[in-house]
């Protein structure tokens, strides 16, 4: 599993480190943006926008500091940069099986899902440097800019952890879908449409009274960075949403694995 | 397969380095292989002889569990390939027909990355590099810049280098320059010489006849024959292609060294076995405007040696 850990990174070495430092960058950016905007503007423009686009940056007051810096996490740059490393490298397995890499690798003495689970690793890991390049970023704007003195490290720290968590989902998802599809390109579709729907399922339920009960089902009904930011604690049940969807979609994957024909056809 | 009948069968047919049985795998809206049995020896040179899409990979790749068979079963020196994948893969040695490589790595990377993965060490690296013509500088570039022939040599280095007792190249000499071709043929077959057992794919007569000990040819996802490549003899069979000045009955030319006459016309056509001698000085009595003789192609061994519905498969 380590040889395949440490493949998984290599190979995506340039991508984790430019989208660390990139989403480092936007949320200094975003902390830094703060000190140069008017807040009663910002609270009469929040105030003054309909339901429909003002759920668009989470249920936290985006006009107080920690509201502000925590819907940075829901800008579509952030998710952006997380889910397109997730779903990137995820779906390597479906790409490798489709070009014949995994062929070379599985016809060596090596069990099919722990080449998953190497995988799975390599994924997580670059997870983590980019979720602590963003956060990175995050902590420099609150120790640099006076109006964000209010934000407490800590609870930008968990705001960080939870996208991760939910990105770890994503990933989950990726690997299985990587496993079912037949080609890469087709990973990347199905994993993007999963994140794409969920959002705007989450979306539709904040905004319908009708679909509100659907937007349990969406990954971002679980995260809400400004909400986090701003009681500076995470909701044990979003926490067991986002990590029981992981658990479950990693194991699918591997019992999968275990099953599919591995050769491209 | 159950575990104990993959021992009963571990203990009888240890000597098999392939023992196949009954191989059969159907894709969905393509041909497989069907009904498949084949037994390779320990220490054996095999040839696998097929044209394009006639089922090599597959079986290949049903002996390395990297497909599931539909029915029937595969043992590696008598480890069931789906019971006991990972002993029988650890006495494999692989090359792959369409051969993919991580771009980004470089050759030295590549091969150590690979040899990681296998349980035996990459005794044989230097040497196969030696032999293949790959130098250091070429190993510390990304293979992203290697041709195709250095891709096949990498390959090749990857399959070989921790000496495996079971080989299975397919189609190993692709994209390789006649030279080293030549020298990778020569270290093979030191290699079978030395107990290795060989099993490779190829549409090149020529390569299985100066290699193998035994050729099988599948066709259609069936396998048509399993010969010894002595008895085959196919360097001294050629194709003749004649085109006489008036019609002319096969019978004044045909003899026991003729087969699979054709005739279109004036224009006759037939497979000759052996010397040319006598079917020349037939001809020099016919009114033959045009004679080629050309060496025996894949199709064409195929229409020599087997006949169908005579019922000969093996």
């Amino acid at each position: 599993m380590s040889v395949m850990l440490q493949l998984s990174l290599i190979r995506s070495r340039a991508r984790i480190v430019s989208m660390a430092l990139g989403f480092g960058v936007f949320e200094y950016i975003v902390g830094l943006s703060y000190a140069s905007v008017n807040h009663n503007a910002i609270r009469s423009l929040v105030a003054s926008l309909p339901p429909a686009l003002r759920v668009l940056a989470g249920q936290a007051n985006i006009a107080s500091p920690t509201g502000y810096l925590g819907s940075g996490y829901l800008h579509p740059v952030a998710l952006t940069i997380q889910g397109a490393l997730v779903i990137s490298m995820a779906s390597a397995v479906a790409r490798d099986r489709e070009s014949g890499a995994a062929e070379l690798i599985l016809s060596r003495p090596i069990a099919p899902w722990r080449w998953l689970t190497g995988q799975a690793v390599a994924v997580s890991i670059a997870l983590c440097i980019v979720v602590a390049g963003g956060l990175i970023g995050g902590l420099i704007a609150v120790a640099q800019v006076h109006d964000l003195g209010s934000v407490h490290p800590a609870s930008l720290m968990l705001a960080s952890l939870m996208g991760g968590l939910m990105f770890l989902a994503v990933a989950g998802v990726t690997l299985l879908i990587s496993i079912i599809a037949t080609s890469g390109a087709r990973a990347v579709g199905w994993s993007a449409g999963f994140v794409v729907i969920s959002y705007a399922v989450n979306y539709l339920a904040s905004i319908w009274t009708i679909a509100k009960p659907l937007g349990v089902i969406s990954i971002f009904h679980h995260y809400d960075p400004g909400v986090i930011t701003t009681r500076g604690h995470l909701s044990a049940v979003d926490v067991a949403a986002l990590v029981g969807l992981t658990v479950v979609s990693v194991a699918a994957s591997i019992v999968c694995v275990q099953r599919r024909e591995l050769a491209s056809t | 397969m159950t575990g104990g009948r993959a021992w009963v069968r571990s203990r009888e047919m240890s000597d098999l380095a392939i023992d196949a049985r009954g191989l059969t795998k159907n894709y969905k809206g393509a041909r497989g292989i069907t009904n498949v049995d084949l037994e390779v020896h320990r220490g054996e040179s095999y040839g696998f002889l097929g044209p394009n899409g006639a089922g090599k990979t597959t079986f290949i790749r049903l002996c390395l569990g990297l497909l599931h068979a539909q029915s029937g079963s595969v043992a590696i020196f008598g480890h069931d390939v789906m019971v006991d994948r990972s002993r029988a893969l650890a006495e494999i040695g692989y090359l792959p027909g369409e051969l993919s490589l991580y771009g980004s790595l470089s050759g030295t990377a590549t091969l150590d990355m690979l040899s990681r993965l296998h349980p035996r060490s990459p005794v044989r690296r230097h040497e196969l590099l030696e032999v293949l013509g790959l130098t250091r500088a070429d190993m510390r570039r990304p293979v992203r810049q290697y041709s195709r022939g250095m891709k096949q040599k990498l390959g090749l280095v990857a399959a070989l280098e921790h000496d495996p007792p079971l080989a299975i190249l397919d189609e190993p000499t692709g994209g390789l320059d006649p030279v080293v071709q030549l020298q990778l043929t020569d270290w093979l077959r030191e290699r079978v010489h030395a107990g290795m057992t060989l099993f490779f794919s190829s549409h090149i007569l020529s390569e299985v006849e100066s290699l193998c000990d035994r050729v099988a040819m599948i066709r259609d996802g069936e396998l048509l024959l399993v010969r010894d490549v002595n008895d085959l003899n196919l360097s001294s069979m050629r194709i003749v292609k004649m085109r006489f000045g008036s019609p002319t009955d096969p019978s004044a030319y045909s003899s026991r060294h003729i087969s699979d006459i054709r005739v279109e016309g004036t224009l006759h056509e037939c497979t000759l076995q052996g010397s040319p001698a006598a079917l020349i000085d037939a001809l020099t009595r016919c009114e033959i405007e045009e004679l080629t003789m050309v060496p025996l192609s894949l199709e064409d061994a195929f229409r020599a040696l087997y006949v169908p519905n005579s019922g000969e498969s093996t």
